[in-house]
């Protein structure tokens, strides 16, 4: 967010209180490329700046990969929540058909089935892991990116969500968006089926409302998630993940993925004692 | 407040909410905005041939291709120059920091332009990439970007018109708007004293998708579906 200060360092909205509205008037009159956001006029001028590179803080964690999540308030799931089996894309292996009983020293663990998909290489960024996201934002869509193939495209030009009953459930889903003050709120639906943080669940229905949220000092910020569905959740899931802005001059990796390498396969080999 | 003094400062609110908006939507007052959704017609493409080295024979090209082919059979990431032409759009977006440009496919890497540096990350530090380390900067209308950095062994590395990507080549990209912003050309120039007897340059000409257009979720590659890699291994 960008505060309008006067050469004396006054913030110049005090002496301007008699011309308030002629402010109005001419920011309404000089800011079309934004209002095709959604936002209103006078919220134009706090658009956010979150294009950048942002990197999961694992604070409460511990540094493990689902450390974060384990501290969610658990997903209240109505009986259909509770009866819905969640299925895999195929890819991990663990927990279900991997062997996670402890291994030998030199025994690898095998993880997945070595496929490389955009899942494989730090996912949709919904319930992002340890790689970094990047934020990019444009007149009629953000973008959001992570080091492998593929992305998110959040529509900014007002469009709606096309009809469910002609749109393919995929890992992106349908993602809306719009400026609230200094936070982008983003709707998404069309997911697949599959498991939320949280001990959640999702289906093409299923509402998710995300609030990127910039911290006043423009380095930090919270994505909270809210997942809705009368037929999956006593009530909506909500959950927070927080991001820490990357260095100016930083660059984005790219994750390199070869299916026909057997280590893509693997994880950690123990290492003799 | 004298009126003389309103009148500046309304002016400066003014220009400085249009400045806000503009950064936060990516764009800056003075340059062309190429954000928007292209697709490369059949028409689109003028691609000279190569002239390659004489190191480049015959036999370096059919390994080159053999690679290539097994890259596209394990569903690697292609990289460059490929993801500028995948058979699907390309979602263009601008900002104040960057370009990224995102393709519809499973397979493409995103591509990064950096407008805010000059000069290339230090190969010392530099673990190269199938698109490399891109920098941008406009010249006039002109998007010019530079690219090094590139990983030889990686995805897909033949080259339009002949030749194909090294740790030595070095890409110059010139973006521009024709027919009024409805149509974006691309010019391509690969130098590289290891493939190319001298510059090569090819154009692509993109046709701006109409607005409201929706990407289209792509199929999984799957490097273990067995009819496909059946399929893939006939035609080598």
């Amino acid at each position: 967010m960008v505060s309008i200060v006067s050469r004396r360092g006054f913030p110049v909205a005090r002496p301007l209180t008699s011309g308030a509205l002629i402010v109005v008037v001419c920011i309404t009159g000089c800011s079309a490329p934004a209002t095709a956001q959604r936002g209103t006029p006078a919220a134009t001028a706090t658009i956010p700046d979150l294009s950048g590179g942002w990197l999961l803080l694992d604070a409460e964690g511990s540094g493990s990969f689902d450390g974060t999540a384990q501290r969610f308030p658990p997903a209240e799931l109505t009986a259909t929540g509770k009866a819905m089996v969640v299925r895999g894309d195929g890819r991990n292996v663990t927990p279900n058909g991997g062997n996670t009983a402890p291994h030998q020293a030199g025994e690898a663990y095998i993880v997945n089935n070595g496929a490389c998909t955009a899942e494989g290489t730090g996912g949709s960024g919904i319930d992002p892991n340890s790689t970094a996201i990047f934020l990019l934002q444009s007149k009629d869509e953000v973008l959001l990116v992570r080091e492998g193939p593929g992305g998110r495209r959040i529509h900014m030009d007002g469009r709606g969500h096309p009809d469910l009953a002609k749109l393919a459930p995929n890992m992106y889903g349908h993602s809306i968006g719009h400026y609230e003050g200094s936070a982008l709120v983003v709707d998404t639906v069309a997911l697949p089926e599959g498991a939320v943080q949280g001990g959640g669940r999702r289906r093409p229905e299923t509402r998710l409302t995300e609030r990127f949220q910039l911290a006043p000092d423009g380095k930090h910020l919270t994505i909270t998630y809210t997942w809705d569905d009368p037929m999956l959740y006593v009530r909506p899931h909500i959950y927070q993940h927080s991001f820490e802005r990357l260095p100016e001059g930083s660059y984005a990796f790219e994750t390199w993925c070869d299916s026909n390498d057997p280590l893509q396969r693997q994880s950690v080999v123990p290492p003799k004692q | 407040m004298s009126h003389a003094k309103i009148g500046v400062v309304l002016l400066a609110v003014t220009a400085t909410a249009w400045s806000v908006a503009s950064f936060a939507q990516g764009r800056t007052t003075s340059s062309p905005d190429i954000s928007g959704y292209w697709e490369l017609p059949l028409d689109g493409r003028h691609v000279p041939s190569a002239r390659l080295t004489p190191r480049v024979t015959q036999a370096v090209l059919q390994a080159q291709a053999k690679a290539d082919a097994k890259a596209i059979r394990w569903c690697n990431w292609v990289g460059m120059p490929t993801t500028m032409d995948v058979g699907r759009p390309l979602d263009i977006r601008q900002g104040t920091r960057e370009i990224v440009i995102l393709a519809e496919s499973p397979v493409t890497p995103v591509r990064h332009l950096y407008l805010n540096r000059t000069t290339h990350i230090s190969s010392d530090v530099f673990d190269a990439t199938t698109s490399g380390d891109s920098i941008a900067r406009w010249d006039g209308d002109t998007l010019v970007v530079d690219t090094t950095g590139f990983e030889p062994t990686h995805g897909v590395t033949a080259i339009p018109g002949g030749g194909f990507r090294t740790a030595t080549s070095h890409l110059v990209e010139r973006y521009r708007l024709l027919k009024n912003g409805t149509m974006l050309s691309v010019t391509f120039t690969w130098t590289d004293p290891a493939v190319f007897a001298m510059p090569h340059s090819y154009e692509f000409r993109y046709q701006r998708l109409e607005g409201g257009y929706e990407a289209r979720p792509y199929a999984r590659c799957d490097p273990f579906d067995a009819e496909r890699a059946t399929f893939l291994e006939r035609a080598r």
